[in-house]
């Protein structure tokens, strides 16, 4: 077993860098970055509007872009304060040459460099930081949320097989997965949130609010946050304004997951196993839930396993709908607003988190399991 | 009592049915399959026959009825610029069809055959092949999805008009991620294929490698692939509305039902429509590609566990 992990932990670092390396390569080929909007302002030709070629070389100094994307690379893993020591000073950054103590250690040391554009100037890990806590309740709201309800769900709808209640579980699964999450976002934010909702207006149904964490002014008459008279920053104010997307998100968790719970529990059922606990004169309800059920919940380990770097990366397409500002939601603003140093902290550790994900999925299979011989 | 006649001229007039006839009409039991294929149909016509059935030109603006109400002129009302959402409705069913079908067939094709040779040549090109395969599916994908789209979204094809060069960058990148699904299960059955007599007879004829994959390993692996295929086309669409309605895909003006639920939030309740019939295309759409799928798997192998 040690062996395995040894090997294991070097192919992880190994997948881990090339991705890194793949993707910081892909940065610098692609067209379009930060410098290119400066460019096209100096295009025009008009002196006075524009950069000229030096104020460009300058960003691009300061920046870290003048140095090719193979020792960017070398600088963003490993920092670039030992680049002076080697006489390669020119390769540096123009503050981390003027002031030694703004040199980036690189990403091995902990270091993820300052962000461009997002929170311009501010270390990215900071901005990581204050973002996590938020996705963090969206995401391990809505795991817990469907995973207690489509695991019942799905082993009833096998035991159950063609029943109605099987039928209507199959259908609700095979809607969830085929919904756009943004379209159910949306529709949800028009029925339910807002004071113009047709619910509201018609019943005076307490509305939810429709973005945001935190209420940025006081709640408004006739919103669900005034009837309980929350506080702004509360926790119950997060509470009432993770509702909308909680519930959008773990629909959509459920759709799939049920499905998946009940595929796994119909291939259990019809083993010999259960067939035998049966003749054995033991009651259905032991048969199902002592034996088909642990089973059947295996195949639910990589499911829930891979949630782990969901969990952090958050989901973005919500996030962005609800303007809930979370993990996903700063990825793509960090990429639509050019900001590398975001884009890649936020990939690697992405990456990181899958590559760990599924090491844990594999040990966990050997423990529950034990057939399952590793290596 | 009489004893049944074994007579082999009646045995040999009974008509063969052809695979393609049980198939069918496996399928046309599953009432739903069948209406998804009636909705897809429809769609792929509106697709293509949209510049007959518009009544408006899709990017031509007019500030004027901007965010207008249903009329009978504008059967579905005006967007921010003005344009006439009904046929940018039509116009987007081009783009979206146009790009899910491409990337999913595309995709796989080259999940097949890449599959096929490392399921049948196996050793070493089998493990390269397969830690390729394993290392671009542990990146994580919506991620890298935005990623390259993002990088890639200010390129155009040259000679090409706009609306297809940008389909045609986005088809790329998803392709470029699609393939991988195909392969595994493509070398799976290959891998149990092989060993069978019929390989090793083949061979004793004579057939090169090439031809064995061709015309035996990958028919005989096709049941699961069709499956996957439909599966993939519903979710592609799906994915290529995200991608564009969070602006990385295709942008705008050319429409597609996902980038047209980008501006939508601004006025949201007073015209809830805009948000509405994009969304239910897209929903529909990929609801009936799977429902196609579902009928499909139990038309094929009602034995298949996917």
């Amino acid at each position: 077993m040690t062996n395995y992990l040894i090997r294991r932990f070097f192919q992880m670092t190994l997948v881990v860098i090339a991705a890194s390396m793949a993707i910081y390569f892909i940065l610098w080929l692609a067209p379009g970055g930060p410098l290119d909007e400066l460019k096209m302002a100096g295009a025009g030709g008009r002196a006075n509007q524009g950069f000229t070629e030096e104020q460009i070389a300058r960003i691009s100094e300061y920046l870290g872009l003048h140095r090719g994307p193979f020792w960017g690379y070398t600088a963003w893993l490993t920092g670039e304060d030992w680049f002076d020591s080697i006489g390669r000073e020119e390769l540096q950054t123009s503050s981390c040459r003027a002031v030694e103590t703004t040199c980036s250690r690189g990403v091995i040391r902990g270091d993820f460099g300052i962000s461009w554009n997002v929170a311009r100037g501010s270390p990215v890990a900071d901005v990581l930081l204050s973002r996590l806590r938020n996705t963090m309740i969206l995401m391990i709201s809505a795991t817990v949320i469907s995973l207690v309800i489509a695991i019942p769900i799905g082993i009833f709808s096998a035991v159950r097989q063609y029943s109605r209640l099987d039928y209507v579980v199959t259908t609700f699964s095979f809607f969830g997965t085929a919904m756009p999450v943004f379209w159910f976002g949306l529709m949800m934010i028009i029925l339910f949130g807002g004071n113009q909702s047709p619910l509201y207006k018609a019943f005076g149904f307490p509305y939810l609010p429709t973005g945001n964490v935190i209420l940025v002014r006081p709640a408004l008459e006739g919103s669900f946050l005034a009837l309980i008279n929350a506080k702004p920053g509360s926790w119950v104010d997060i509470a009432v304004h993770a509702i909308l997307p909680t519930v959008v998100l773990s629909l959509l968790y459920m759709a799939g997951w049920s499905r998946f719970m009940r595929t796994a529990m119909l291939e259990v059922l019809r083993q010999d196993y259960v067939r035998t606990a049966r003749a054995k004169g033991l009651k259905e309800r032991v048969v199902i839930m002592k034996h088909a059920m642990r089973n059947g919940l295996i195949p639910l380990i990589t499911i829930v396993v891979f949630q782990i770097p969901g969990i952090f990366g958050g989901a973005t397409i919500t996030e962005t709908v609800f303007n809930w500002p979370g993990m996903g939601f700063l990825y793509v603003y960090a990429l639509a607003a050019n900001d590398y140093p975001v884009a890649m902290a936020f990939l690697f550790i992405s990456a990181v988190l899958v590559v760990i994900a599924s090491l844990l999925g594999d040990i966990l299979y050997t423990i529950v399991d034990p057939r399952i011989r590793l290596g | 009592m009489a004893i049944a006649q074994l007579d082999s001229e009646t045995l040999s007039t009974i008509k063969e049915e052809s695979w393609f006839v049980i198939v069918g009409r496996r399928f046309i039991r599953h009432k739903l399959a069948v209406v998804g294929m009636v909705i897809i149909l429809i769609f792929i016509l509106t697709a293509i026959f949209a510049n007959v059935l518009a009544p408006f030109d899709p990017y031509k603006q007019n500030l004027a009825p901007s965010y207008s109400n249903p009329s009978a002129e504008h059967l579905l009302g005006t967007d921010e610029l003005g344009r006439d959402v009904f046929s940018r409705l039509l116009y987007a069913a081009r783009i979206s069809m146009f790009v899910t079908v491409l990337v999913n067939f595309v995709a796989e094709t080259i999940g097949v055959f890449v599959g096929a040779i490392s399921g049948y040549f196996g050793k070493w090109v089998d493990a390269v092949i397969q830690r390729a395969v394993e290392f671009l599916l542990t990146l994580p994908t919506l991620p890298l999805l935005l990623f390259f789209s993002a990088m890639l979204r200010g390129m155009t094809i040259p000679g090409l008009p706009d609306e297809w060069s940008k389909a045609i960058i986005i088809s790329l990148v998803l392709i470029a991620f699609g393939w991988l699904g195909s392969t595994r299960l493509v070398r799976g059955m290959v891998l149990s294929l092989r060993e069978q007599e019929f390989v090793q007879a083949a061979r004793a004829l004579g057939a090169s490698d090439w031809k064995i994959i061709t015309n035996h390993m990958i028919p005989n692996s096709l049941a699961p692939v069709i499956v996957n295929l439909t599966l993939g086309l519903g979710g592609t669409i799906v994915l290529e509305a995200a991608l564009s309605f969070l602006g990385f895909g295709i942008t705008p003006p050319v429409p597609t039902w996902g980038n047209m639920l980008q501006n939508v939030q601004e006025r949201m309740w007073q015209q809830p429509w805009l948000a509405f019939y994009p969304g239910l295309c897209i929903f529909l759409t990929s609801l009936s590609f799977n429902y196609i799928g579902d009928g499909l798997r139990d038309a094929l192998d009602p034995r298949l566990k996917l």
